[in-house]
């Protein structure tokens, strides 16, 4: 460390070249609002079914054409750090939830630039803090109230169709049915009987060509490649798996083959093909039809299966054989031994298809429950198609969120508007300071039904004033926004038109997003090192590949 | 023109006066920033690396250490201060405010012309008797009095994190280190794992009396979860190896070769075969499961067929944890299998894997009488689990403190204000010159408590002239951040280590003497003169 004798006072004087230094509320907090409220205003137009598209080209010039907010925020790569810490929020909401990353990043930016009055007015961050923690929790309290649904078993389809829709309705507004019925198809299939669900046994399929309509379920999986035989079709498939290449048996240590004369030569050569062929006769005779290796199948592996009429499919991806292992009951072989009874797998079907110019080849399910389920997801552009696989992805976390728990609010900006007049009716009752930051929480909820109803084109004001006295009644608790109303008809009951929204997701929403406000409302001093130069650290994005 | 310009034209240099009143206001320069952290009021500092990653902390060590601080006095006091964090793990924001404060009081008396010698020697004096005083406000404590050593963590984790996971944390840190200590051995924190998991909320990090191991049992087949577990800890090659000289097989038929291949893995298929025929004797009949955690390879076949006798195993796990794993649930790391028996197992209620994202975690947990155990720390944000990783070594050191000083001071500025009255006795009864330098430390002294009522946006000057006055009648009084009146922090279990506040003194005292009796700041070199 270079220490220099400097002359003046003053506390950046300091510290390292270069380093920034901010505190109190003018520099730090002020500026931290400032900037989080630029970013939230950004972004709270891609809320809702209505929402704007955005166009993004990311560091290394991948187009994006999208309203979901987590991928906006995840390729805008923020740098403001006050910014920073809301999206790091969303980025939970997305891990935990899969959707409503939206939802957080416009709550939290409200609520802080709902704080930004009362601190002018001489309130404490601390104060403030304290205020939004009370109301949260009593806003988490009155949403359990407002339940309008609970889907109880996860299995039905007509119930799980509902809530599903409604989140893809934001992303694909148009599609929610033909989307909707894939998903729920793809998840029920899969629903396993006693662990939880897990969204990665829905894979995506992604082949271009054809219209978004032609997109279908399958049960089963879709593997993009060929066969290596000659064998295409194979039904009432008995599936072996061996994670070995498929080729003669080879020891670990090197092995010197001992050959004196040609005789010795030719009978070696032989009797090396003659032990595979008795080998994959073994095989065959346990039963199995199809083959599947995770590695390399050799030709002469290949000319013996052919002959025994067997399927032969080779498969890299440790992962994929993984899945077809779950798909099928397979166990997965080491070494190349005729499998048991118990180590067979079992598939409808297994066969090679054509989409588009890519062949694929399929692992079919129809009867028994199957563990994996694919989409195939057809469109005419990459773009297009990212877009709708991300809406499959909300699609399939809302059904994770169901299975965990059953309880549906109505969604429409139809709960926000309710939980806003209760946190506020709540909010008189609270003595001290805390009351008006409580308050403030309250009306920052109302920006969800103001967006809905500013981004449908409506008469907003009249829509919100609708809203507001309609939520007066007791009758009126599922009342939102009709993003597709005429003039005589601004709001509708969220909960009659199947606009629904998973509780948790609300719950999970409210807690990440006031988390974030408080935090950064906690930060009274910023240091801030000099920026590395060079190229941005980041690793490029993984090309998508699964 | 001072020596050294005619020894080094190219050196710079201060002098005198000018060289005090550098280290004045650096001193004040860092006091300025280090005063709103102290307490449990005090509020959050953003840290911004270069790479843009962000920290967020109201920890004075965290601070000092980021700041890349570059003025000479500034970085002494920096060093003094995490150094003094380093021995007992907290008090830097203490040390940084009293060392500011000290200077400035002294300054007030070198301008009326003391000598800064009389003042530090004034510093000296009024350190040894505060030694004394501390110990005689120590207020005694065990390991096994939880109630104390609970108020002890509490307060620590109450000036790093919000109350509510300080709460959690508090919980956490006594039971640790209530299950580590082992009767007449020296408490040894390592033997506390940290495991980070970027999930959930910061409340839900808790103690898992055993240890989490970040990787999984690598068969799809194996059981995920068993309950009242034989813990078999081993380092022994289930996997082909290559021998260490250049071998080879000869052979000259495919079937020799066929009987090679299978020759190979036998002897590695007796070993798997030992360990099955111990899990069948002590498992079979009962409800009991058995894990294999080898620090060693175990290969694809012998899993499959530890897998088929419903064996979890775990292979490479890494040497640390095998340590760790002895200690946790008892029993023997085999370096063999040789004579197995059931002693050398040792034992968990409970061995689940948990997959998170890509990453899998096998929790070996529950186990009866573990020396060894593991936070695992839970929060949204790589922030958020720095803050509580930070913080967790902070209340873990608390707890240790005070088991080892065996006893705890009252906080809340409480010894800052028993301290000042005991020495101002003193002062009143020194006849030597050096008595201005007790002076300047009684009123040193009271930075903490005016700090902490200033960051609980009390009326300092009202809030501190009520305490001063107090505390000259009662014993021990501390400030009360809520009310800003006074109170008694032993009743309220606001507690502090009495290491700390010894070590916080005495670094103040030697670093404000060193820089009163510098006179000349000068630096060698060629780099450029500004700044
Ligand atoms: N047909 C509809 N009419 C009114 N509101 C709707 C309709 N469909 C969905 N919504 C509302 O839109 C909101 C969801 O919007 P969106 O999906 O854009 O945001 P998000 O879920 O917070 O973020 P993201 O999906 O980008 O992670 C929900 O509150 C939902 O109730
Ligand atoms: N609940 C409380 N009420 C009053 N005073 C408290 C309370 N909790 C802690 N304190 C006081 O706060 C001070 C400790 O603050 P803090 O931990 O922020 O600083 P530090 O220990 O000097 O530095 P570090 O940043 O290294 O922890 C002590 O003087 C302690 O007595
Ligand atoms: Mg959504
Ligand atoms: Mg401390």
């Amino acid at each position: 460390m270079a220490l220099h004798v400097p002359k003046a006072p003053g506390f950046s004087q300091m510290l390292k070249e270069g380093a920034r230094h901010f505190s109190g509320l003018e520099e730090a907090v002020f500026r931290n609002i400032a900037a989080c409220k630029e970013f939230v205003n950004t972004i709270k137009t891609a809320y809702g079914p209505y929402g704007m598209n955005k166009i993004i080209i990311n560091h290394i010039d991948k187009l994006f054409v999208t309203n979901d907010a987590a991928t906006i925020v995840k390729e805008l790569e923020i740098e403001h750090p006050a910014a920073k810490v809301l999206v790091l929020a969303s980025n939970m909401q997305e891990e935990e939830v899969g959707d409503g990353t939206n939802f957080v990043l416009i709550l939290a930016g409200t609520l802080l630039e709902e704080a930004l009055p009362l601190l002018k007015m001489g309130m404490t961050p601390a104060d403030i803090i304290e205020g939004y923690e009370l109301a949260l929790k009593k806003a988490l309290e009155v949403l359990k109230t407002l339940t309008c649904e609970e889907i109880k078993d996860p299995r039905d389809e007509a119930a799980v169709l509902k809530a599903v829709r409604s989140s893809v309705m934001s992303k694909q507004f148009g599609y929610e049915d033909f989307l909707g019925n894939l998903i729920t198809k793809a998840c029920i299939s899969i629903l396993p009987e006693e662990t939880t669900f897990n969204v990665d046994n829905v894979r995506i399929q992604k082949i271009s060509g054809s219209s978004i309509l032609s997109s279908e379920t399958v049960l089963g999986m879709v593997f993009k490649r060929g066969v290596e035989g000659e064998i295409t079709k194979m039904s009432g498939a008995k599936v072996v798996v061996y994670t070995c290449p498929f080729d003669i048996a080879t020891t670990e240590t090197k092995g010197t083959v001992l050959i004196k004369t040609a005789a010795e030569l030719h009978s070696f050569s032989s009797g090396e093909e003659s032990q595979l062929e008795s080998q994959i006769t073994a095989i065959k005779n346990a039963g199995v039809n199809v083959v599947v290796a995770g590695g390399k199948i050799s030709d002469i592996a290949l000319h013996f299966l052919n002959k025994a009429g067997l399927m032969a499919v080779r498969l890299q991806s440790k992962f994929d054989i993984r899945r077809l292992c779950k798909v099928t009951g397979a166990v997965p072989l080491p070494i190349l031994t005729p499998p048991s009874k118990e180590e067979l797998g079992y598939a409808d079907s297994v066969y090679i298809d054509e989409i588009g110019d890519n062949s694929i080849v399929v692992f079919k399910l129809d009867g028994k429950e199957s563990r994996i389920s694919t989409i195939i997801v057809r469109g005419a552009t990459e773009n297009y198609m990212d877009d709708i696989e991300r809406a499959i992805d909300d699609g399939v976390n809302t059904f994770k969120l169901i299975t965990r728990d059953g309880h549906m609010v109505p969604g429409g900006g139809a709960v926000e508007a309710e939980l806003a007049k209760q946190v506020r009716d709540y909010s008189e009752t609270i003595p001290g300071l805390e009351r008006y930051a409580a308050a403030k929480f309250a009306h920052s909820l109302t920006i969800f039904p103001k967006i809905l109803a500013e981004s449908s084109g409506l008469q907003a004001r009249t829509a919100l004033q609708q809203l507001y006295e309609g939520h007066r009644t007791p009758e009126g608790v599922n009342l939102g926004i009709n993003i597709q109303g005429e003039d005589d008809k601004l709001i509708i009951d969220c909960h009659e038109a199947g606009i629904l929204d998973c509780l948790s997701l609300k719950e999970w929403g409210l807690k990440f997003a006031t988390m974030a406000a408080c935090t950064v409302l906690r930060i009274d001093q910023i240091i801030m090192a000099k920026r590395a130069g060079g190229p941005s650290a980041k690793p490029p994005a993984q090309p998508d590949d699964d | 023109m001072a020596a050294i310009t005619l020894l080094n034209p190219k050196a710079e240099v201060v002098r005198k006066t000018e060289a005090l009143s550098m280290n004045q206001s650096a001193a004040k320069g860092l006091q300025d920033v280090m005063k709103t952290n102290l307490g449990p009021r005090g509020t959050m500092k953003m840290l911004v690396s270069g790479a843009g990653d962000i920290k967020i902390t109201k920890d004075g060590n965290v601070l000092l250490k980021e700041m890349q601080i570059q003025h000479p006095t500034a970085s002494l006091i920096a060093r003094t201060s995490t150094a003094m964090d380093d021995i007992t793990g907290d008090g830097t924001t203490s040390t940084v405010l009293l060392i500011a404060e000290l200077l400035k009081k002294a300054d007030n008396y070198i301008i009326e012309g003391v000598h800064p010698r009389l003042i530090t020697e004034g510093f000296t004096v009024a350190c040894k008797h505060a030694m004394e005083v501390l110990d005689s406000m120590k207020k005694t404590v065990s390991l096994d009095d939880k109630e104390t050593l609970i108020a002890v963590a509490r307060t620590a984790l109450n000036t790093k994190v919000e109350s509510k996971v300080a709460e959690v944390l508090t919980q956490i840190c006594v039971e640790a280190v209530q299950a580590i200590k082992l009767p007449d051995k020296p408490l040894d924190l390592h033997m506390i794992e940290i495991m980070t998991m970027q999930s959930r909320l910061e409340s839900e990090t808790r103690l898992v009396r055993g240890l989490v191991l970040d990787h999984g049992s690598r068969h799809p087949n194996m059981p995920k979860k068993l309950t009242n577990a034989y813990i078999l800890t081993c380092n022994v090659s289930l996997e082909f190896e290559k021998t260490e000289i250049n071998s080879g097989f000869f052979y000259k038929s495919a079937q020799e070769r066929e009987k090679l291949v299978a020759s190979e893995r036998e002897f590695i298929e007796l070993r798997v075969a030992k360990i099955i025929a111990l899990k069948k004797s002590v498992c079979d009949g009962t409800d009991k499961g058995f894990v294999v955690i080898n620090q060693k390879g175990i290969d694809p076949v012998s899993l499959d067929m530890l897998a088929r006798e419903g064996i979890m195993a775990l292979r490479r796990a890494k040497r640390r944890n095998m340590e760790r794993l002895t200690l946790a649930c008892g029993g023997v790391a085999m370096n063999s299998l040789d004579d197995l028996t059931e002693d050398c197992l040792g034992r968990a209620g409970l061995v689940y894997e948990h997959v998170l994202g890509e990453t899998k975690y096998t929790f070996v947990s529950d186990c009866p009488n573990p020396h060894s155990v593991t936070v695992l720390v839970h929060g949204p944000t790589s922030y958020a689990i720095t803050q509580i990783q930070d913080a967790l070594r902070d209340g873990l050191r608390a707890v240790k403190n005070a088991v080892e000083d065996g006893g705890v001071l009252p906080g809340g500025g409480a010894v800052e204000l028993k301290l000042r009255h005991e020495l101002k006795k003193v002062a009143e009864k020194t006849k030597e010159k050096y008595r201005v330098g007790i002076e300047a430390f009684c009123d040193a002294l009271l930075v903490i408590p005016k700090t902490l009522a200033m960051n609980s946006g009390f009326n300092t000057q009202e809030v501190i002239t009520q305490l001063d006055y107090d505390a000259k009648e009662n014993d021990s009084i501390g400030l009360d951040l809520q009310t800003g009146k006074s109170m008694i922090p032993t009743d309220l279990g606001i507690l502090d280590n009495y290491s700390v506040k010894k070590q916080y003194i005495a670094s103040s005292v030697i670093v404000a003497s060193n820089l009163l009796l510098v006179d000349e700041v000068m630096r060698a070199g060629m780099s450029s003169l500004k700044g």
